[in-house]
């Protein structure tokens, strides 16, 4: 291997970059082609379906993977969890775990948009409502990172117990507060941003704010003192204090910065689904822990990186997507996740072992 | 023809060549010792044999047999046992169940037998002389009852091979003397040990031969009554140690930067009062267990139960807050450098920027290129050996460990510097090293306050020494009544202080 080819790829997170070429590939590949319309952008700045002279649309044949809408859709779909695993990669950094965040999420989607609806009501301008809705989603995200912060450290406890705990609870509040009802009749400022359309009718809103998430969360961790007591936290908390770090107020931070998150992609989501229910983002939790365990953070603490998580978000929604595109029978999309976030997790250990073997060998 | 033979041993660890084509040949029923600087891999060789570490080349022959032990449990088999420096046990278990973990005795039901379980740990330990309780949790033993424990374990499983590794490193006094004697019971029924240690009044005292290592090869394998301490230390380090009068004896000292004035802590100590002066060094000595470390952590606002006053420059600190020790610019080097010194999962860069890390940060920014030159520069100043900046402080050996987690501080700039143990563990090279350091710490004004155990190290550093004895200042002595039996006397409350 060529000495720059080894610079490109020696970085931490080349072999997930690896793993996403690798699946795109074998999707592309093996997708097989699709009919698609094509799309026009008229007058009225509406997209519509070109016609031709018989009135029929008129089809493309493009690969089933490789094509603008599919990718769009999958950056769509990848932001959502993306953004919150960039989140948990910081909690799990710190040596904890959030499991509060799919919770978080609909409790915060609930409570804004039941604030928007009132709002609606009574007939704000469509620049308030956006606002409003900003700061109480991602306020109330905040205030329920700030529960479980202040609970891990006010009480000393594992986080663990303490967001299972905060999980059903924060879901519990999102049930009562929306009464098991779905809640979409609010403004539709929101989802005009959200679901800006850029080119034929591409929605490039929700990973955008993905991808800056990802460079905060990648300046937070690398670039910042706060990011660095973060890892000094998670290596060894004992070494941490004795450095004179104030260990407590760096594991509130953690979860602040989870919760915020949370919060922020339920923003998104309301945005572009137009509506929010104490039902959202079930099972949630679960998928962004395994994808900033996937993206590299060590679930003992003190390893991992933000642009590790999102590309953990993104390979988890490859499979989910390929499950589709190949035509696999729904039924064992679980069973293949669940088998790819383990194999993954084998390939980094194994990468790390031939780092040091390589290092052990430069010894010589 | 040797007992045991180690042939052209060779182990790579990420970064390191930790052994090259080492043979040693050891006789039957001898207690040979294995001696060397940190990170000369006499601790390697020993794991090897009992099957911790598998060799990259090489081979072991045991009476003319080659033997290859791939596990510990394989080592056993064959007769070979290790008793560990670090928990080797499951501290939530008894001694019984730790005793018998690899093979409990069951009844037809298939149920542990809990009589037969107690009688075989009893016997076990009765082999070796002791009278601790089969029934106590390992966890709640001292690290000497561990190690009679595991010494136990190996003797009851048959071992005729018994690989102690630094063995008194954290031993009480009365628990090494315990110790000597039962490694000469041990040897007197024809059980040949490998003794590691760098203690070399240890090995003149139990072993019949020495293999000195240096830097993962052989040097030379002699009997003991052929050597001298200062040709081990001469062939350890490769070069004559310089012992010469610390250099900050010779100037004056400044003013008093430290000053502790009836400071207690509830259950620890009590009534502690002491002033160190600018460019000055002042040792604590004290048994283990004195209160030593205690006191230390008190000053530097880790104990949140003390009282008194702990003033630096002249002003009083508030107790219990790390933030006003910081801001007072002190500094603790932590006994433990593994559980308290250092990140293991970071880099050296970072481990050595740690606590600097408020000096090299604006508006929440880490200035990157400052925070490596500081890093490059007490690397060198230090001499850390290291393949870069970039490496896991994990892969260093103890002594460079060491010299980082003291890095850290220096970089830091802080006026008051106090090192519990910095010498534990590391080798003989290393110490030199850090006595220098420290030496030329208090010669740029620094008040530096050394705890130590190894009295040797106090009496050649130190202008004065403060001795405590159960959690009390027991007395004071200037350098010029500096001698191991007056700090020992001190130390143990069987004569007065003259001061």
């Amino acid at each position: 291997m060529s000495s720059r080819l080894r610079s490109l790829f020696g970085f931490q997170e080349s072999g997930l970059l690896l793993v996403v070429l690798v699946l795109g590939l074998l999707l592309a590949g093996f997708g097989g082609s699709v009919q698609q319309p094509v799309l026009v952008r008229g007058a009225d700045g509406e997209v519509t379906p070109q016609l031709n002279a018989a009135g029929e649309k008129v089809l493309v044949t493009r690969n089933r993977f490789l094509n603008a809408r599919n990718l769009a859709q999958l950056a769509k779909d990848t932001s959502f969890i993306g953004i919150m695993a960039v989140g948990m990669a910081v909690v799990i950094i710190s040596g904890g775990i959030d499991l509060s965040v799919g919770a978080i999420y609909a409790l915060a989607a609930v409570v804004s948009a039941l604030v928007l609806r009132h709002l609606g009501e009574t007939g704000a301008s469509a620049g308030m409502s956006v606002l409003l809705a900003v700061v109480v989603c991602v306020g109330m995200g905040l205030l329920c990172g700030l529960v479980n912060g202040g609970l891990i450290v006010g009480l000393r406890m594992h986080p663990f117990i303490i967001t299972l705990g905060t999980m059903a609870i924060f879901r519990g509040i999102a049930l009562v507060a929306s009464g098991g009802q779905s809640i979409g009749d609010f403004p539709p400022a929101l989802q005009k941003i959200v679901k800006f359309e850029v080119g034929d009718g591409l929605t490039l809103v929700p990973p955008f704010v993905m991808v800056l998430v990802m460079i905060a969360g990648w300046i937070f961790l690398s670039r910042l003192a706060a990011g660095r007591r973060v890892f000094a936290v998670g290596g060894n908390e004992v070494a941490a204090q004795y450095s004179g770090i104030q260990v407590q107020k760096v594991k509130l931070g953690v979860y602040l910065w989870s919760g915020g998150l949370a919060g922020l992609a339920a923003l998104l989501a309301m945005g572009y689904y137009g509506s929010a229910s104490s039902g959202d983002a079930n099972g949630y939790e679960l998928n962004v822990v395994a994808a900033a365990v996937v993206g590299g953070s060590s679930l003992t603490g003190g390893r991992g990186s933000a642009l590790g998580a999102m590309l953990g978000a993104l390979i988890i929604q490859m499979i989910t997507t390929g499950i589709i595109i190949l035509g696999i029978d729904q039924n064992y999309s679980q069973i293949i996740t669940g088998s790819v976030v383990v194999a993954a997790v084998a390939l980094d250990k194994f990468n790390t072992w031939l780092a040091q073997r390589r290092l052990a060998r430069r010894a010589d | 023809m040797a007992f045991l033979e180690f042939h052209q041993i060779t182990k790579r660890f990420p970064g390191v060549l930790a052994l090259d084509g080492v043979s040693v040949s050891i006789e039957r029923g001898a207690c040979h010792a294995l001696v060397g600087e940190n990170g000369a891999g006499k601790s390697t060789l020993g794991k090897i044999l009992a099957g911790v570490y598998q060799p990259d080349g090489g081979a072991i022959r045991l009476e003319e047999k080659v033997i290859h032990p791939v596990s510990p449990h394989a080592a056993r088999a064959l007769g070979v046992a290790m008793v560990h420096q670090e928990l080797a046990f499951c501290p939530n278990l008894s001694v019984e169940e730790n005793l018998c973990l690899g093979d409990q005795p069951r009844n037809a039901a298939g149920w542990v037998n809990r009589r037969e379980l107690r009688a075989r740990a009893r016997a076990m330990l009765a082999e070796i002389g002791s009278n601790i309780d089969p029934a106590t949790l390992i966890g709640t033993l001292s690290t000497g009852q561990e190690q009679l424990v595991q010494i136990a374990a190996a003797v009851g499983t048959g071992a005729n091979v018994i690989i102690m590794d630094e063995p008194t490193s954290s031993l009480s006094l009365g628990e090494t003397r315990e110790l000597f004697r039962l490694v000469r019971a041990l040897k007197a029924r024809g059980i040949t040990l490998i003794y590691v240690s760098h203690r070399l009044e240890e090995i003149f005292a139990l072993c019949d031969a020495v293999t000195i290592l240096r830097d993962g090869h052989h040097v030379v394998t002699e009997p003991i009554g052929a050597t001298s301490p200062q040709r081990i230390v001469r062939q350890m380090i490769g070069r004559e140690l310089l012992v010469r009068e610390p250099a900050h004896l010779q100037r004056s000292y400044g003013a008093v930067r430290l000053q502790v004035e009836n400071l207690s802590s509830p259950g620890k100590f009590t009534g502690i009062h002491f002033s160190v002066r600018a460019g000055e060094i002042v040792g604590l000595a004290g048994l283990v267990g004195a209160g030593r470390s205690e006191v230390a952590q008190a000053i530097f606002g880790l104990d949140p139960a003390a009282a008194g006053t702990v003033m630096m420059h002249g002003r009083a600190l508030r107790l219990g807050s790390i933030r006003a020790a910081l801001a007072a610019k002190s500094g603790l080097v932590p006994e433990d450098r593994k559980r308290q010194g250092l990140v293991l999962s970071m880099n050296c860069r970072e481990n050595s920027s740690l606590a600097a890390l408020p000096l090299l940060t604006r508006f929440g920014w880490v200035n990157r290129r400052a925070e490596h030159e500081l890093a490059e520069r007490y690397a060198k100043r230090l001499r850390v050996k290291t393949p870069s900046l970039e490496t896991s402080i994990a892969s260093l050996s103890g002594g460079n460990q060491q010299k980082i987690a003291l890095a850290k501080w220096i970089a830091r700039e802080c006026d008051v510097l106090i090192v519990d143990e910095p010498t534990r563990g590391i080798d003989v090279g290393a110490k030199a090293e850090i006595y220098q350091l420290l030496d030329e710490l208090a010669g740029e004004g620094k008040a530096v306050l050394m705890i130590s155990s190894e009295l040797p190290e106090l009496i050649g550093l130190c202008g004065r020494v403060l001795v405590m004895r159960e959690g009390r200042l027991a007395g004071e002595l200037p350098r010029a009544e500096f001698s191991e039996a007056a700090l020992m006397g001190l130390m143990a409350g069987v004569a007065q202080s003259a001061a």
